[in-house]
């Protein structure tokens, strides 16, 4: 592993894999030179097993490598959760390849020797892309955090409410007084910070999306 | 020298048969010596076209029918069975081994066929292999050099990081042609692996793979290899590779030709004592000079599809057999491919 020297203050990471030093080393240049800080890998498996910065992130991948190739790679990135918007080089890329790259996910799949602006505008989508799907996981991370917050009971009336229940329904439903519904109703609404029924339903529905 | 052989093993052959026949004669009739005359057919299966084998089982048989005539002693009803036991013996053998004879043939031609299938997938490998192994500095290199624009570009330019950019560039484009020595060095230590042929054989069996384009294409094929040519010591498979690849060449080039004019002739001669001479010939349109000047370049095709490695390895492979070859283009058209190979004239040492 090799690392520019950008790497301390940088707001974002492009993590390259390739198993030739002289490719890597003219990435990491190349990055370097438009203000990209990198981290460079000679193998999928040292990738993997690297401790990696929490910033938006981007992976340059070549497929063809000893050990695990590079679409082997994306499937078990897949399965280890980690999810980095992928650009693919080869030396030889063929159609079918490029096919089940772009079907598995791939950003970009740019043949070697491939013109850098091109790889560079893969690279700034990629960036983009990561920074918005951190972003949308953030959210919603704050989301669940502030329902972990709820009582028992305050999480039962929210399930209640947001199903299109009035107060009164839901009391009877509950075996409550609706004076009690309204006081949990009050306060599960300024714990999840929602300013109206549309908010928390709105809520709600991410957070199945979670859990599912 | 091979027709001599071919006349003392056939006299062999029939004094054995003779043989069999005479003490098949002079014991009982109880004995069914006749029986042994199923190895005659074999032998002969081993030696002689299967025509000639079937008739070798009849003049056996016919044998075997006088010899019961013949013998004075014994009971002439078992001996009448006894024949008829060995007539059955000798047709059924004659059968089995001509059916598995068949097939054996058939085995050869079908491994001749994918080992030559299997060459051509070999040079596809390498071709990809090559591809990549000389793409990666090739990209290293671009890389680089837009890395080195860029830090040239800003304001005031980087020219430490430019500098070692265009290090990187030329310790990469060493890399490249470091490479293609590599390669190059490879294909010239492969040495080939001779053995005694016989020039007729390979000819053929070469030859008969293309039977299947040349009857598509209605190509007539004329060979004429000269008779009482001594064996030369080549390696097998590459010769035929490029008797296959001139073959294939002069198919190509007739592809525009009128049906009745398409002709592929290949010719054998001893040129001299130490040399062998073939020769391929096509009805095509023929070559300009600078193309025949070109045409064993490698990467260098007159087919708009052509990978220009065919004549490319046939020269190396002739070279490296202490051969030669060349083209020359005939009014009012077509052209023929030479190649020489030496040829050992006087007994070999160890006969294949």
């Amino acid at each position: 592993m090799s690392q520019t020297d950008l790497h301390d203050q940088a707001d974002s990471m492009v993590y390259i894999v390739d198993d030739d030093p002289s490719v890597r080393a003219s990435l990491q240049d190349l990055l370097a030179s438009v203000g990209l800080a990198s981290l460079a890998f000679g193998s999928a498996r040292e990738f993997i097993d690297a401790e990696r910065p929490d910033v938006p992130a981007c992976l340059i991948l070549d497929v063809r490598m000893p050990g695990l190739s590079g679409l082997d790679f994306q499937q078990e990135m897949a399965r280890l959760n980690i999810l980095l918007p992928t650009v693919f080089i080869t030396a030889h890329g063929d159609i079918p390849m490029s096919v089940k790259a772009m079907k598995a996910g791939a950003l970009e799949f740019l043949t070697k020797p491939f013109r850098e602006q091109d790889l560079l505008d893969a690279i700034t989508q990629g960036l983009a892309r990561d920074q918005e799907r951190r972003k949308a996981a953030a959210s919603v991370d704050a989301l669940k955090r502030r329902h972990e917050t709820l009582t028992d009971g305050e999480r039962e009336v929210m399930e209640l409410v947001v199903s299109g229940l009035l107060n009164k329904q839901v009391a009877a439903r509950l075996g409550l007084s609706e004076v009690t519904v309204k006081v949990r109703r009050g306060s599960l609404m300024r714990k999840m910070n929602a300013d109206s029924l549309a908010t928390l339903v709105k809520m709600s529905e991410k957070l199945k999306v979670v859990n599912r | 020298m091979r027709r001599t052989q071919l006349t003392l093993r056939l006299m062999l052959l029939l004094g054995l048969a003779l043989g069999i026949a005479a003490i098949d004669t002079v014991t009982d009739l109880e004995i069914a010596v006749g029986v042994f005359q199923i190895a005659v057919v074999l032998i002969a299966v081993r030696i002689l076209p299967a025509r000639a084998v079937a008739g070798v089982a009849v003049i056996c048989m016919a044998l075997t029918i006088v010899s019961y005539r013949l013998t004075r002693f014994g009971d002439t009803e078992a001996g009448l069975i006894n024949m008829l036991i060995s007539l059955a013996a000798i047709a059924g053998t004659t059968y089995l081994a001509l059916r598995l004879s068949a097939a054996v043939r058939t085995v050869h031609q079908t491994r001749a066929h994918l080992a030559h299938i299997a060459r051509i997938n070999m040079l596809g490998e390498l071709a990809a292999s090559i591809a990549h192994e000389v793409n990666q500095p090739l990209a290293a290199v671009a890389t680089s050099g837009g890395a080195c624009l860029r830090w040239m570009a800003t304001e005031p330019p980087n020219l430490p990081k430019a500098r070692q950019a265009v290090e990187r560039i030329i310790a990469d484009t060493h890399r490249a042609s470091d490479i293609i020595a590599r390669l190059r060095g490879m294909a010239r230590h492969q040495a080939p692996t001779k053995q005694w042929l016989n020039v007729a054989d390979t000819v053929n069996a070469a030859l008969r793979l293309m039977a299947g384009e040349l009857n598509e294409q209605n190509i007539t094929l004329r060979v004429q290899v000269q008779d009482g040519l001594p064996p030369m010591l080549a390696d097998e498979v590459q010769i035929q590779q490029v008797i296959l690849n001139l073959a294939m060449n002069a198919v190509d080039a007739m592809r525009q030709v009128d049906v009745d004019q398409r002709t592929l002739q290949f010719q054998v001669t001893l040129e001299s004592p130490q040399q062998l001479l073939f020769a391929v010939s096509d009805q095509g349109s023929g070559l300009s000079a600078s193309e025949r000047e070109r045409v064993f370049d490698a990467f260098y095709s007159t087919k708009p599809d052509g990978m220009g490695m065919g004549l490319a390895i046939s020269r190396s492979i002739i070279e490296a057999h202490d051969g030669r070859i060349w083209v020359a283009s005939h009014s009012p058209s077509g052209s023929t491919f030479h190649f020489t190979l030496p040829a050992v004239t006087g007994e070999p040492n160890e006969p294949n």
